[in-house]
């Protein structure tokens, strides 16, 4: 019963940092009809930026929080503007090429500023290890502060997304970019909004998860790998359903790997993308758009 | 009987010149050899991250051969260290083999930085029959099955297993857990783990698996925590490790944490882990018993700082002194009059210690080539790493 606790906590917790790069990646997604896949590698740059104020510059943990999700906004507006809108025209597989190039870009760039200190940069652990029980649950402390900061994430941009102008023109333009831009929409500047809003949730998910991981400018590509499978999951058009499929690979992946094996956990999240792919390829909350008129 | 005297004098005369004739044709025979130097070829990694397999590890050789020829040589030849870089990659690796025997012409080659690429280049070296002395690489493959002109001053990834088995025994451990990856790096290290441990009749308590990859350990951790590990045998690289021992730590759980040469610096890895006491159990194994802060080493140290200003100090510097010194042991050993015959008969079963190794540097041919079966443990003592025991195997 502890083993499963400890399990049930942990895949909650991984979970819920996989579901905010799902969130990211479906946003993205939902405006773009374009996989960005740079996210995991925007991702990781935020984590960088949150070590370089967090442990370089020693500032307390939450204002490298703020900032790094500050820059991530910034960053993404940047790419948006930079390498992804003159080829907005030109087909998905220019977007498609945009996005790996820069997801070499900001690896590169990463390894140019942040390298050189080893194969990887450890982040400083944000609470004391002793487990705590919750509900009868043993719980870690920084795994706690993880979800609740992951919690607090989600909440911020689902308020956002249903109750401001903005989440309505995002919501506008994913549905219809046309129609949203002949009723006066700036869709140009939602779609800036929508990539710097991704990034941002990428940069907080980064933030959240350096303290019980290690940084380094690889990390981009298992995370997004892991996160585009709970996108997936969730039937990739679905804000809820990427929330949903990142808790969901994140459970599978702490449940096979405690009743399985610890062979089969890291391979778990592929072989969901493959049998949902096959079996259902709308996902658990994807479904034909529905064009509000 | 003037006749005859003469005679006989004019045949030994002319029998001690055609002796010399030989004996000066001999040593021009020999590839590499004249009768003022010995050309030794290296090859091993000069650029790219894993510089240090190579390039620092030739730097220790150097200053061996510069502290032998400042005392006149070995039976008046100096030696010369002739460098290729293999850039960590086998193609390349078995280029430099080639270069190094037929337009170089080198004696024989003292060298070996990343084992897949020595590993690459290992049927050239038995083709070519040049004597080969391993400086740095593990893999077992390199020097098993025994090749007879390759032999190896490194400790292997197979003794590596086979003396984390006995630190483990010796420190009291009860209940040991493994922990691995299992790629091919992982794999040459794991299958004589298990191998040792089941001609030991231990089972260990959890096997579990890493990836490289991998970026949380929690599931592993659990593992560990409700079989009550009280040691755990790490086959895995730094990254893994790291994690691995951070999940541990956010359990509250301190075990006994046994690695490999994978995480090679105990200093540089705590730093790594950035928790402190995470690692205060940690322990890894070296081939040699210094570091290059030690004072027992502080002349050697202050050569290379001399010679390479420039780069960065290490303990693969001291793996190549090491490995440079049995060499030279070799070298005399196998007389003035050198071929590679006399010193491939020079290692069959050499026993030398050196200024840097563990133990004892013993060949034991044809059994084995894999000479060094003596790893030092080291773990962190501040900024500087200490040796708190050694495994014998031999």
């Amino acid at each position: 019963m502890m083993m499963f606790g400890y399990l049930l906590a942990s895949g909650i917790t991984t979970g819920a940092l996989y579901a905010l790069v799902a969130l990211g990646i479906t946003v993205v997604y939902k405006a773009t009809r374009s996989v960005n896949f740079a996210h995991g590698d925007l991702f990781m740059i935020g984590g960088f930026i949150a070590y370089t104020f967090h442990v370089m510059w020693g500032l307390p943990y939450v204002v490298a929080l703020l900032l790094a999700v500050a820059a991530g906004f910034a960053i993404g507006a940047v790419v948006e503007r930079l390498a992804f809108r003159p080829l907005r025209d030109q087909g998905l597989v220019s977007l498609l090429l945009a996005a790996i190039g820069l997801s070499f870009i900001l690896k590169g760039t990463a390894r140019a500023v942040w390298g050189g200190k080893g194969d990887f940069i450890p982040f400083p652990p944000i609470a004391t290890p002793s487990p705590i029980s919750v509900g009868g649950i043993l719980v870690v402390p920084q795994q706690l502060i993880v979800l609740a900061g992951a919690i607090a994430v989600m909440a911020i941009f689902a308020g956002l997304f249903k109750f401001t102008k903005l989440g309505r023109m995002m919501q506008a333009t994913a549905d219809n970019a046309k129609a949203a831009k002949l009723v006066g929409i700036p869709v140009n500047r939602v779609y800036v909004y929508t990539m710097a809003i991704g990034t941002a949730i990428a940069g907080s998910a980064a933030v959240l998860m350096a303290p019980i991981t290690l940084l380094y400018p690889d990390i981009g590509f298992v995370l997004f790998i892991k996160s585009f499978a709970a996108a997936v999951l969730g039937g990739l058009t679905s804000i809820p359903g990427a929330v949903a499929g990142g808790f969901l690979i994140g459970l599978i992946e702490a449940m096979s790997g405690g009743y399985i094996s610890t062979q089969v956990q890291d391979v778990s999240s592929y072989i969901v993308i493959m049998l949902v792919l096959v079996f259902m390829p709308q996902g658990l909350f994807g479904g034909r758009a529905l064009r509000r008129v | 009987m003037l006749t005859v005297r003469k005679s006989l004098v004019a045949i030994g005369a002319l029998l001690a010149g055609a002796t010399l004739a030989l004996a000066g044709a001999r040593a021009e025979d020999v590839p590499g050899v004249t009768k003022d130097e010995i050309r030794i070829g290296s090859f091993g990694s000069l650029t790219g991250p894993t510089y240090l397999y190579g390039k620092l590890t030739m730097n220790g050789v150097d200053a061996v051969f510069a502290k032998v020829n400042e005392q006149g040589g070995i039976n008046g030849r100096k030696l010369v260290l002739v460098r290729e870089d293999d850039r960590c990659d086998p193609a390349t690796a078995i280029a430099a083999v080639k270069k190094l025997v037929f337009e170089e012409k080198v004696f024989m080659i003292i060298g070996g930085g990343c084992s897949n690429a020595t590993l690459g280049a290992r049927p050239e070296i038995v083709k070519d029959q040049i004597p080969f002395l391993v400086f740095a690489s593990v893999a077992d493959g390199i020097s098993d099955p025994v090749a007879p002109n390759i032999y190896t001053t490194m400790t292997t990834s197979s003794i590596e297993s086979r003396s984390q088995v006995q630190y483990a025994i010796d420190k009291g451990a009860k209940k040991i857990a493994v922990v691995s990856q299992h790629d091919a790096w992982g794999q040459s290290r794991y299958e004589p783990l298990m191998a040792e441990l089941k001609k030991r009749n231990i089972t260990p308590v959890v096997d579990l698996e890493m990836t490289v990859d991998d970026n949380d350990a929690t599931t592993q951790a659990l593992k560990i925590t409700s079989a009550g590990a009280d040691a755990i045998i790490m086959e895995l690289y730094a990254k893994p490790g790291a994690v691995l021992i951070r999940a541990l730590n956010k359990l509250g759980q301190n075990p006994m944490l046994i690695a490999q040469t994978g995480i090679a610096d105990p200093v540089a890895f705590t730093k790594e882990v950035a928790i402190p006491g995470a690692t205060d159990k940690f322990v890894t194994p070296s081939a040699v018993r210094y570091a290059p802060s030690d004072p027992e080493v502080k002349e050697w140290v202050e050569r290379i700082k001399k010679m390479f200003p420039n780069d960065e100090l290490s303990v693969f510097n001291l793996m190549g002194i090491g490995s440079a010194q049995v060499l030279v042991a070799a070298l005399k050993a196998a007389g003035p009059d050198l071929t590679r015959e006399k010193l491939l008969q020079a290692f069959a079963h050499i026993k030398v210690d050196t200024d840097t190794y563990a133990g004892t540097i013993i060949c034991n041919d044809p059994v084995s080539h894999q000479c060094n079966q003596s790893p030092a443990w080291m773990k962190a003592a501040g900024e500087k790493a200490e040796v708190v025991g050694v495994t014998k195997l031999n």
